[in-house]
């Protein structure tokens, strides 16, 4: 291997050490902006997701209401209802729905080890919770099948109402009462981010298999209904035709929007996502700019050093050098300065990282900390870095190269 | 092998415009030793540009080697300079932060030479201007004559039929500039064409034959 060019151009570039030092630290800084404010954005993005999955996956929850409009000669204004029978029908009727559950709830006093506390508690169905991410902690399980069918007395609590219900014990095979009821719990909710909720956090509620719940509230109705779609995409088709059967059934205008209400999880998510995409284009773009300044740096000590050089270049091209070798030259510096700064840059940024990743997070207030504090690195940002640093490099290099080859022999030959 | 006719060069700057060659026909043939006088601006180092492809006439034919030199685009002329020319110059010009032997290995590297090639010709040109022992001392590190020694290896590196010499005694003294010419004088023994620019009739007088410049033209 040929190692006598890369020897010239590291006894040249050793020659202007404290002059690139200042043009790597810019480089250094650019590279550490783009990448953090990237991993940032990135963190916001998936921790967006994390917390909105906090309250269910793919959800659309269908509520009563009260016409607006007047329908085959009935008046506006008629309440409507939901009713448990009417989540066999939309299930029944619509193909596209995968999952779907009754909710009813109320205000309760929860009490257990002589402890009492007001609490929301939810009647429903197995499904509700793998639609609405209830995960249990290790060694309890969620509501299931049997436990409605069976009619069991079982329940089901969030961390925060075992917290102060039973402290630091296991309230698992313990007994709470509501409605001077007792019921067994069978599961904890695991911690989880949930920025998105309807009576408060899933960590303060209780939740009872539907039939059980039905003996401490005997309203017939209930308060809203679950569904999943098979597809995400599906959402609004769902939402069309749930309005549909439930107007023919209730008998009010498909069109009438106060009728029944839907709070389209898939389609709020897709909103949020977007919004919070264009903070990560945005940060992106501010870290590229951070790096721009680094790269017009590097852009001035080329046309420097090419214009030091301008003797050795009349030199080498009286003696042969074709216009790549000198391009060459100048581009391998600006690699190598390039190089040299986003190298380090590269490393400092891969362990703020990590090291921002170390502190915890608190699941109970779940505020602005909980996004900032999980910046994260995907292969998206590194290809993303990489194709702006080539660029700017790229850039940064090739015009002072190809000012730098395009001299006039006998002029550099002059050049003092 | 060098053949001039009706060579002219014109430098324009702004709205003013210097003629620095006019009409200049010259021929040199294979194996001459040919010095080229003349008073400061007389076109000199100009003719020596255009002989040496570092420079276009404005006007005019140059054939080198039996081939027009017009039209020859700006890497075909570096090939040219590269393995046809070699240049020797009055202020050396060796690279400074290259040591002897590097700087005498340039050529080479430029024209794809591999590195076994590269080691066997570069220590016979430092034997044979007798700075193998200082192969690798920078530029600073070596005197004047030992510098113009090692532009003159650096010339010859890739065996070049020409060699033009630009007032190669210029910067040296009289021992020094001797030296120098007495290597001259060899290598045109050997075969070697060389064309030499001097303002000293006594470096003039190594050479076969004088030619004097005035004014842009040669005087008869």
């Amino acid at each position: 291997m040929n190692l006598t060019l890369p020897r010239f151009f590291w006894s040249e570039y050793r020659k202007r050490r404290k002059r690139a030092a200042l043009i790597t630290f810019a480089l250094f800084w650019g590279t550490l902006s783009i990448l953090l404010l990237m991993a940032f954005g990135q963190g916001m993005t998936t921790q967006f997701k994390v917390a909105f999955s906090g309250l269910g996956r793919t959800l659309i929850m269908v509520y009563g209401g009260q016409t607006s409009l007047p329908f085959e000669g009935l008046p506006k204004g008629r309440p409507i209802s939901l009713y448990p029978e009417d989540v066999d029908d939309l299930k029944d009727r619509i193909p596209e729905i995968l999952r779907i559950a009754p909710e009813s709830y109320s205000f309760l006093q929860v009490s257990a080890n002589g402890k009492e506390i007001n609490r929301t508690v939810h009647g429903t169905t197995a499904e509700f919770g793998l639609m609405r991410t209830q995960v249990p902690q290790m060694g309890g399980r969620f509501l299931n099948a049997a436990d409605g069918a069976e009619g069991r007395k079982v329940a089901f609590i969030g961390w925060k109402v075992a917290a102060d219900l039973f402290g630091n014990e296991n309230p698992v095979g313990k007994a709470v009462v509501i409605n001077r009821i007792p019921f067994t719990v069978i599961g904890v909710l695991q911690k989880k981010i949930q920025d998105s909720m309807y009576n408060g956090p899933d960590a303060e509620q209780v939740y009872l298999p539907f039939h059980a719940y039905r003996q401490i509230d005997n309203r017939r109705r209930i308060n809203q209904i679950h569904i999943q779609p098979r597809e995400a995409s599906q959402s609004k088709l769902i939402e069309a035709r749930v309005r549909t059967l439930l107007g023919r059934k209730y008998r009010f205008d498909p069109d009438d929007r106060y009728a029944t209400s839907f709070w389209n999880t898939i389609e709020d998510a897709k909103e949020g996502q977007a919004i919070f995409k264009g903070i990560e284009i945005f940060l992106g773009i501010i870290g590229a700019l951070t790096l721009l300044i680094g790269a017009v740096g590097v852009t001035n000590l080329m046309y420097a050093v090419a214009k030091e050089r301008t003797k050795e270049i009349g030199v080498k091209l009286a003696i042969g050098a074709r216009r790549r070798v000198i391009v060459g030259q100048f581009f391998l510096e600006t690699v190598f300065v390039f190089a040299k700064g986003t190298f380090w840059g590269f490393i400092t940024a891969f362990n703020v990282v990590h090291l921002i990743r170390l502190a915890p997070i608190n699941y109970e207030s779940f505020g602005i900390e909980a996004y900032l504090l999980r910046p994260e690195f995907s292969l998206r940002i590194f290809v993303a870095y990489t194709v702006v640093l080539g660029v700017l490099c790229f850039l940064s290099g090739i015009f002072p190269a190809l000012r730098a080859s395009r001299a006039n022999p006998i002029e550099s030959l002059r050049y003092e | 092998m060098i053949e001039l006719q009706g060579i002219t060069k014109v430098y324009r700057t702004g709205s003013q415009s210097l003629e620095a060659l006019r009409g200049v026909s010259l021929n040199i043939g294979k194996g001459e030793f040919v010095s080229i006088m003349g008073p400061s601006g007389s076109g000199k180092s100009t003719l020596m540009n255009i002989i040496g492809c570092l420079d276009t006439p404005t006007a005019g034919e140059y054939v080198l080697d039996s081939s027009k030199v017009a039209g020859l685009t700006f890497d075909q002329l570096a090939a040219v300079r590269n393995r046809k020319i070699g240049f020797v110059f009055q202020n050396f010009n060796l690279l400074p932060y290259a040591t002897a032997w590097e700087n005498i290995e340039l050529p080479m590297l430029f024209d794809g030479k591999n590195g076994r090639r590269r080691r066997e010709r570069v220590t016979e040109l430092l034997n044979a201007v007798g700075l193998l022992d200082w192969r690798d001392h920078r530029p600073t590190e070596l005197s004047g004559g030992q510098q113009q020694r090692i532009a003159l290896a650096r010339a010859l590196a890739n065996d070049p039929p020409i060699l033009l010499a630009d007032e190669p005694t210029g910067n040296l003294d009289s021992k020094s500039g001797e030296e120098i010419m007495a290597i001259l004088t060899e290598l045109w023994r050997e075969g070697r064409t060389i064309v030499m620019v001097t303002h000293n009739d006594h470096i003039a007088a190594h050479s076969e034959r004088t030619i004097r410049l005035f004014d842009g033209q040669i005087l008869p």
